[in-house]
């Protein structure tokens, strides 16, 4: 039973993680339409400034976060006004493709620069064990996770509660009315896929003090990305949190009870029997937008 | 239609005289690749460019028929024809059944779940030691008896023609698939799905057919692959194969049939030649992805065929 509740906490933990990583991509989609091959590159390259940051320049934890949020996010800005709004009206497809594009240059660009070893983001919280009845859980990642609820209810206030937030949900669900208004839609989409890289890199250079970083680990991130969004909803905020968390619990439970090789392919099994029974996830876009 | 036909006939003729002009080992292996990509890319560009589906998990059927063809040469020591042909069929038979799952979704729901295909056999294969041999791969497949006595350099020459050969089934399959009222009715689920069935068209069966030709087209390469190469890893169900047959059918031209075969031949050229530039040349081509989407989203055959447009209205 201690077995059971521990691998439970195990799960949550990893999931909340997952609902983390996965936060910038279900926006970037819900509120642009596009699926952002380069999510996990964006995740990657936070994670190694952070690193940078605290480990090569000695920066305060926080500070870095700050900084990270604020450079990558100024550079998804300009990733949307120069490549993304070329491509705006022309499907899926091309964005896919562009991003697949700017995934490739970012990793082995990200692996000219820093090479292959892996690097830890340095936190201030330490590794110490705290026990909570049958369960033992670190300090480290306890501290994490309060950090990403804080984050999620910030960037949902913002969403919900903002104008900057209520044009962006204007923009998505109808541009052309939206501008009629005075929305400058350009902006808020450029707005917005800042938003969503700030998310992913915030989420690299958070979990970096937890795992390691490392230029290749990108496909994986996004990878995990897509499982969480596609179990929740495509687009759908709350959906991404409920994947993360399912996500983490069935692959605590997978790995403590069965084989471990096979942890990685659990999620991809999720989606597949996923799609069997609710083809656009538990939280479909139509009934909430982001 | 005549100037596709007249174009990949011209091209089967330069192929077929290219190996006797007295190449190096090196630029025939070269021309191995093209004809190895080529098949990947004609069956990729059914789905891509005539379904009208972004599947990012065509890896899958390369897979299978590499390992297909793998496991029946090592283990039961069968001839290469034979194993090309089991692997199409194994190929064609998991084609059918992830295409029964995936193509009910489209769009970005499509494209996701194919993928999540794709890295599940990745897995499979790098655990399932039993069968696959994890991550060590299967090693030592062995050429065809024939070849026992040949120099390297002619070794290479019998692989570039058996794939050339492959390379004008695949065509000419995908030349009659276009053609025929299946293609059209392809072409029309593509354009619109609503039309298409409300002229009978059911948009599945249609779709899932397509899908099961071009997969049993990745795994005739899959086994010629590792035919040539004599081993096979769980790195051909990697990312890295699914990237290059996006790049070359786009650059070559979605919807077309000569764009999949001119898309291979400047993509592997290229590759060789940013070999030059070290790790350098992986960035250069990220950035070539982003460039062909930005400047000739229709490939250099679309740009072609609109220039033709213009002129013919003139």
């Amino acid at each position: 039973m201690d077995f059971l509740l521990q691998l439970l906490a195990n799960g949550l933990v990893n999931g909340t993680f997952y609902a983390l990583s996965a936060l910038g991509l279900t926006l970037i989609f819900g509120l642009m339409r596009v699926v952002n091959f380069a999510h996990g590159e964006l995740y990657m390259v936070g994670g190694l400034i952070g690193w940078a940051l605290t480990e090569l320049v000695g920066a305060n934890f926080f500070l870095a976060l700050l900084i990270v949020v604020i450079a990558t996010g100024a550079a998804g800005y300009l990733i949307d006004r120069w490549l993304i709004e070329r491509v705006r009206n022309q499907g899926a497809e091309s964005g896919i493709l562009l991003t697949i594009g700017i995934s490739i240059f970012l990793t082995n660009t990200a692996l000219l620069i820093v090479g292959t070893v892996p690097h830890k983001v340095l936190s201030p919280f330490a590794n110490k064990p705290l026990f909570l009845g049958p369960v033992v859980l670190t300090q480290s990642r306890l501290s994490i996770v309060a950090i990403c609820a804080v984050l999620m209810l910030a960037v949902h206030l913002l969403i919900k509660h903002t104008t900057l937030g209520r044009a962006m949900r204007a923009t998505v669900q109808d541009a052309m009315a939206a501008s009629l208004v005075g929305i400058r839609t350009e902006r808020i989409h450029g707005f917005t896929f800042a938003l969503g890289t700030a998310l992913a890199s915030a989420a690299g250079a958070l979990l970096g003090s937890i795992y390691v970083t490392q230029p290749t680990i990108g496909g994986l991130v996004s990878l995990k990305a897509f499982v969480v969004v596609i179990l929740g909803g495509l687009g759908s905020f709350a959906g991404a949190i409920i994947g993360g968390l399912v996500l983490g619990v069935a692959e605590a439970l997978w790995g403590g009870y069965f084989a471990t090789g096979y942890v990685d392919a659990i999620g991809f099994a999720l989606v597949i029997v996923m799609l069997l029974v609710r083809p656009y996830g538990l939280f479909s876009v139509k009934s909430e937008r982001a | 239609m005549i100037f596709e036909r007249r174009f990949l006939l011209g091209a089967l003729a330069i192929a077929i005289v290219f190996p006797l002009l007295g190449w190096s080992e090196y630029v025939i292996h070269v021309g191995v690749l093209i004809m190895f990509s080529i098949m990947l890319a004609t069956g990729f560009n059914l789905i891509v460019g005539y379904v009208g589906e972004f599947s990012l998990g065509h890896t899958a059927f390369l897979g299978i028929g590499a390992y297909t063809a793998a496991l029946l040469s090592s283990s039961l020591g069968m001839p290469i024809f034979f194993n090309i042909a089991a692997a199409a069929v194994v190929a064609a038979i998991a084609g059918f059944f992830i295409g029964a799952v995936t193509l009910r979704l489209r769009g970005p729901f499509f494209v996701i779940v194919t993928l999540c295909f794709a890295e599940v056999l990745r897995i499979v294969a790098n655990n399932w030691v039993a069968l696959t041999n994890g991550p060590m791969g299967i090693a030592g497949i062995v050429k065809p008896a024939w070849m026992a006595q040949q120099t390297a350099l002619q070794q290479k020459i019998d692989f570039y023609y058996i794939g050339l050969a492959l390379v004008t089934v695949c065509v000419y399959f995908a030349y009659r698939f276009v053609y025929s009222f299946l293609g059209r009715a392809v072409v029309t689920i593509r354009e619109n799905r609503f039309v298409a069935q409300s002229v009978g068209i059911w948009p599945y069966s249609y779709s899932l057919l397509a899908f099961v030709v071009a997969s049993a087209m990745a795994g005739v390469a899959g086994a010629f692959y590792a035919h040539y190469v004599s081993y096979v890893g769980p790195e051909v169900f990697g990312f890295p194969f699914m990237i290059s047959m996006i790049i070359m059918v786009l650059l070559g031209g979605k919807g077309t049939l000569i764009g999949p075969v001119i898309g291979p031949v400047i993509v592997v050229l290229l590759e060789e030649y940013l070999r030059d530039f070290k790790d350098l040349r992986f960035s250069i081509f990220g950035l070539v992805i982003v460039a062909v989407v930005l400047f000739v989203p229709q490939g250099l055959m679309g740009f072609v065929a609109a220039r033709r447009e213009q002129y013919a209205r003139k």
